[in-house]
This record gives C-alpha cells, structure tokens and sequence, in this order.
C-alpha cells in the first residue's frame, strides 16, 4: 500500500501505459455487475450502494463515468427481469454442516442438570 | 522428451515426462464477470497454509486486477514476452472453434514453454523456458492497483474516496487465480530431484519437502508463477488444493469431498470445484451430468487461462464480458467470442448449472434438472428472456442430493405500519 510519495528510484514504481477501452466498455461492466447481483438476489438499493462503494472499483468507476442517474436505469432494467423472482435454496435432509441449534446455549435446566447437584 | 496430447492445444507436444493421468483431476471454474476482489480467497488461503515465517510473501490464492496487476509483478507479460522472443510472431492459433473434445479450440501452431526450452536452452537439463521473479516482484502483491488507501501518518482510516492514483479512462477485471494442478504441470516438468508428483487419485500436484533441495527450478519453470521459494526453510512451497478437504478427510468434511478453502469462502459466488473424470489420453471423459463437464465442454463457456503455455491448465474462467476481445483470446484462447456469446445468452440449462455456484462446500459430482413452468417472459436489452422454475437437485460421491434450487416469486410482506392502511 504506497503511503509515501513516489519515489522514481523505486524498482516498483508504477509505469503504466493505458489501455484503450471500446467505446461502451464501461456500460457493458455496469450491465454485467448490475446483472450478476440482481441474480444473487440484491435489491435496488443493494445494488445501488454497490456501485457507490468506493472500493469495488469496477462498479464505482462505472458509477463515475456514466452518473447516477445511467445506473439507476440499468439497475431498473435488470430488475424488471431478476426481481419477478427468488432463486431459493432447499439443502438436502441428511444435513452435513452443524445445525445452528447446537451453537444455542443450553436451557438453564440443562445446565443445571449437567452441572450436578 | 516424449510425446503427450494436449486437447487444449488440439495437438500432440513435448513433455518431459509420459502421460500419466489420474483417476478424477481437481479442476475449478471461476466465472470473472461476478468477482469484486474482495479478496475473502486470498484471505481463507492465507490464514489456512501461509501464515508462519517465512511465508510472508506467499499468496497460493491472489486475486489481481487486469491488465496491470499481477503477482509477482507482469508474470503473465514476462512469460509471454519470453515466448515471443523465441518464436517472434509465431505463437498463433489455425484452425477453428468447434464441438470436438479433442480439439475445441483449433491448433495452437506456436511453441508451449516445452517446446520453446527444448530449442532454445542450454543444457539438456533446462527442460522448460521460464524465469526466476525477483523479490521486488514477489514483495508487494496488488501494489499500485485499487486497493484502498490511508491519509499518511493516520491509522485505522481508509480515504474518504479511495483514491490515491489518478483514475485512467480504461477497462480492468479481477483475476482470481490459484495453482492449476496442470495435466503437464510445468513445476514437475523441470524439478531435477523429483520432488514433486501429480496424484493418481485426483491429480493434485504436491511437492514432496523432504526430497526438495530448493533449487527453485520449479519456481523458475511454473508460468502462473504459483510454486514460492521459502527463504528460512530453503525449500519451496505451493498449493496444496486443500487436500485433507478434497479427499474427504478434512474432520469437518464427515467423509465427503469438500471444495477448497478458497472456494468455500467466495462472497461473490464465482468459484465452483470439481473432481473430473479422464480419458486414457488425457482428455475429458464424457460426464454429461457434471456441471464442470457441461461448463467447459457443452456449454463451453469455461475456459482455460493461457492455453497457449502448454501445461493443460484445469482451472477454468468465464471470461468477462466487457473487457476487448483481443486482450480475452490471448489470455483464453480462441474460444472466447463462443464463450461470451453463449453466457450473454443462456439457455435454460445453463442458467440452472450457474446456479450450482456456492450453494454448499461439498463437491458436487452431478447434477439433474426437472423442468417446471415457464414463470417469466420478456426482453432484457433487445434479447428475449425466458425464465423457468426448473429445479436443478446436485449430489455428491455418494450419490446422495446435496441440495436443490427452485424459483419462486418474491412474497412481499406489507410493514407493520401499513398494515391496515387500505
């Protein structure tokens, strides 16, 4: 993480060239991450503030590039297909991960009983 | 050298070693349109295998970000470069896509790192063109790309903006990566002690430390750059594709093949790992039902990182469908206009199997799907969209279902508020 300034005898310096990018290369990743999470399930404002964190750089770069408004869209347009329904998940009977009523602390009787008279 | 068949390369290829194959062979699919680096992989790996001295500098799962990043710095870059200089304007691809399992993706025509070290080095014993990274390149993964940063002198507080460099008009994607357990592992390919093995039972590769006398050929010889040399055991080190976890003897696995440490922890639900089934030559045996099996031979919108090297890598990515083609076919190959065709517009089969990803750790060794209703119609960017309640059930080694996805319609509950606002 460079806290420091730049330091031009520094072996790893950044040199970077820029790559050019199609024209709608930025709308095509807006597209796709709004797509992708409206799959998963993520609401509006889900897919909303995924855009606006800073740190999901693809999403908030398209973010800056195309406003607000332009995501908004994309996200309403994605959802009118990915919101009309749920994908949801039965997991088999025979469970194989540890049930989250073993993680529950013991009924105050239990403990008694376990504790001895 | 001997003879092996490369199905990647659609061709035959100099290797150090005879073909010998596994039973199943650890294979993965990661599918880059959904991946955020968010980096929990990189972070379940590290805190399960590297965190001891010594290891610092390990990352066996890293996510970079494309095309700048790379860890080590330009490993994909150098290697290519390495290539073009010995083949100058050579490494192309002929033929064309098709449906053949022995060839998907035409004939690679150029020269893997096999074949470029056979011509090129000296002496015999350099058996596979390479480089040895320098520890400034090792040092800093995912320097200079987006991660975010600190005001200077303040701790514990992330910029307001994130943002430290200047933003450049330009395209990136992650790049999840880890090691790909190749069929003709590079690794294997140059160590001179034999340290390192693939095993018969799953293909994983393993480097054997008790043989190992760190000559870092292997580190110099791997084009992922996915073998790390360790300085205060003098011995080099890799993935171990979680083993214990793919073998069933992972305590917390109660004998059933569990996915990788990496996979398991995927918040975007990119990653899905498999064990497939091979043919005497190396190539896929036929496994309709498997989802790895469907994604990167029926539906082939899985595909291989960097064919071109040579190794038969079996990590396997859905390429990211904004990024310029011409940057995608080197990195995936020829397959790749197919690919985002096909995941741009999928069928009713393969939107089922993509919702296989992440839905238990167990590893899922097939899959069925029963066809419902059709629930929804219409257009979605000029295409149209039809949408099934099909039910896709997955089952594990023994047979038994793991679990299952429907669709439903959302059921919206009215606030307590509102309750009686009509």
């Amino acid at each position: 993480m460079p806290y420091a300034d730049p330091d031009p005898t520094d072996p790893t310096l950044l040199v970077g060239v820029e790559v050019p990018a199609e024209e709608d290369s930025d709308l095509e990743m807006a597209y796709a991450f709004a797509e992708e999470f409206a799959r998963l399930g993520f609401s509006q404002q889900r897919l909303l503030s995924l855009f606006r964190q800073s740190f999901y750089a693809g999403a908030y770069r398209a973010l800056q590039r195309l406003g607000e408004e332009k995501i908004s869209s994309i996200i309403k347009e994605t959802l009118q297909v990915w919101d009309n329904f749920r994908f949801v998940i039965h997991d088999s009977p025979e469970r194989f991960d540890v049930s989250l009523d073993s993680l529950r602390p013991l009924e105050p009787h239990h403990q008694q009983h376990e504790d001895g008279p | 050298m001997s003879r092996v068949y490369n199905w990647q390369l659609g061709r035959e290829m100099s290797y150090p070693y005879d073909g010998k194959y596994p039973e199943r062979q650890f294979a993965f699919v990661f599918n880059i349109n959904r991946c955020i680096a968010c980096q929990s992989c990189t972070m379940a790996c590290k805190s399960t295998w590297t965190f001891s001295k010594g290891q610092e500098h390990m990352w066996w799962a890293n996510v970079e970000t494309k095309p700048y990043g790379g860890y080590p710095q330009f490993w994909d870059v150098k290697i290519l470069d390495l290539l073009n200089q010995t083949n100058p304007d050579g490494q192309r691809w002929t033929g064309s896509v098709s449906d053949n399992g022995k060839s998907p993706y035409g004939q690679f025509s150029g020269q893997t790192i096999f074949e470029a070290g056979e011509k090129t080095l000296q002496p015999q014993s350099a058996r596979v063109l390479g480089y040895l990274p320098s520890d400034e390149e090792w040092n800093s993964p995912n320097i200079y790309e987006d991660n975010p940063v600190g005001k200077r002198g303040i701790r514990d507080k992330l910029h307001e903006t994130g943002e430290q460099l200047p933003v450049h008009n330009t395209w990136f994607f992650y790049l999840a990566r880890i090691c790909n357990h190749c069929t003709y592992p590079a690794c294997l390919g140059a160590c001179p002690r034999k340290a390192i093995y693939k095993r018969p039972e799953d293909g994983i590769v393993l480097l054997d430390q008790s043989e190992c006398r760190g000559y870092r050929k292997c580190v110099e010889a791997c084009p992922y750059k996915k073998t790390m040399y360790r300085g205060n055991t003098r011995v080099s080190e890799k993935c171990v594709a979680c083993y214990p976890r793919v073998e069933g003897t992972d305590p917390e696995s109660e004998g059933q093949p569990m996915e990788t440490r990496c996979m398991a922890a995927c918040i975007g639900q990119i990653r899905m790992q498999g064990l497939v089934r091979l043919n005497s030559d190396g190539t896929w045996a036929e496994d309709r039902q498997h989802p790895l099996y469907y994604l990167v031979h029926v539906a082939k919108v899985a595909l291989p990182l960097y064919p071109q090297f040579g190794t038969s890598p079996n990590g396997y990515y859905i390429p990211p469908r904004w990024v310029p083609r011409e940057y995608l076919r080197q990195m995936f190959g020829p397959g790749v206009d197919r690919a985002i065709e096909r995941y741009n517009n999928p069928d009713r089969e393969l939107l089922a199997v993509l919702q296989l990803f992440r839905r238990s750790n167990r590893i899922i060794f097939r899959y069925e799907i029963k066809e419902g209703p059709l629930v929804y119609e219409g257009t979605y960017r000029g295409r149209p969209v039809r949408i099934y309640n099909d039910t896709v059930i997955a089952f594990g080694k023994n047979g038994k279902e793991l679990f299952r996805t429907t669709v439903e319609e959302p059921l919206h509950v009215r606030p307590a508020k509102h309750q009686n606002s009509i």
